[in-house]
């Protein structure tokens, strides 16, 4: 009673029950759609490899080809991002403690970004969904 | 000297499901000023210039060694953990930045 008078009188000033980020805002979707998007060009590099003669050796071919390292290109570095973003600001000590692998994995999955981007090989962008899959299923079980 | 007592209104989401955004708490000023803060006490803190409300996880170093190494004083947290920027983020925070205990809800 003397308390609910008292909190009358004062003026209220504000108070942040803050968070920098808004909610929800955090996705693992995008790298995952990005690490796909690697395979699915590495697959098309190799696809115009095996087709390679003469005939298709003209302008649009290697336009094509150009297109398909770019957009290879674009997507490991977007993967790279996508998952160092997840790392600074989304999980927490508390989440490391729980998953004890999980700087190691992004460390190696950083670096598997890298490894699709110099080269053009299947099996590294097949490494590269897998890590990704592994660090979207840390990220569910963090959300439960 | 500060008055006893301050009445806050909270902005942000960080606190829920405890204080909703557009409460009102009442905040005493003197609460820590011969003693420590408690774990589980509804804090006042400044930080980054403003006020901010969290509440304490621990005062006297957190027991995770990882913890433990960012923590020298009061560690601070949201009851809302998976949308606060709080002590996980910024670290303990000391005692002096504490400027007060909220001891009711309105």
């Amino acid at each position: 009673m003397v308390i609910n008078f008292i909190s009358k009188l004062l003026p209220a000033r504000p108070v942040y029950a803050h968070c920098d980020i808004p909610c929800g805002i955090y996705d693992p979707h995008m790298a995952q759609l990005a690490a796909k998007t690697v395979l699915t060009m590495v697959q098309k590099i190799k696809e115009l490899d095996s087709s390679a003669s003469p005939q298709n050796d003209n302008v649009n071919a290697r336009n094509n080809f150009v297109r398909m390292v770019m957009v290879k290109e674009e997507h490991a570095e977007l993967c790279k991002r996508e998952v160092l973003i997840l790392w600074t600001d989304y999980f927490k000590s508390e989440h490391l403690e729980k998953f004890p692998d999980l700087h190691d994995l992004i460390w190696q999955t950083a670096k598997l970004c890298s490894e699709n981007k110099r080269g053009v090989d299947e099996g590294k962008a097949m490494e590269l969904i897998k890590a990704v899959d592994e660090i979207a299923g840390i990220f569910e079980q963090t959300k439960k | 000297m500060k008055a006893p007592f301050s009445r806050f209104k909270v902005f942000g989401n960080s606190m829920l499901p405890t204080l909703k955004p557009g409460q009102d708490v009442l905040v005493f000023n003197w609460a820590y000023i011969f003693s420590r803060p408690k774990k589980g006490d509804l804090v006042v803190v400044e930080h980054g210039g403003r006020e901010i409300i969290k509440r304490v996880q621990i005062s006297s170093g957190p027991a995770s060694p990882r913890l433990r190494r960012a923590s020298r004083g009061t560690f601070v947290i949201g009851d809302n953990k998976n949308c606060s920027t709080d002590s996980r983020n910024f670290g303990a925070i000391d005692k002096s930045k504490i400027l007060g205990k909220v001891i009711f809800i309105i």
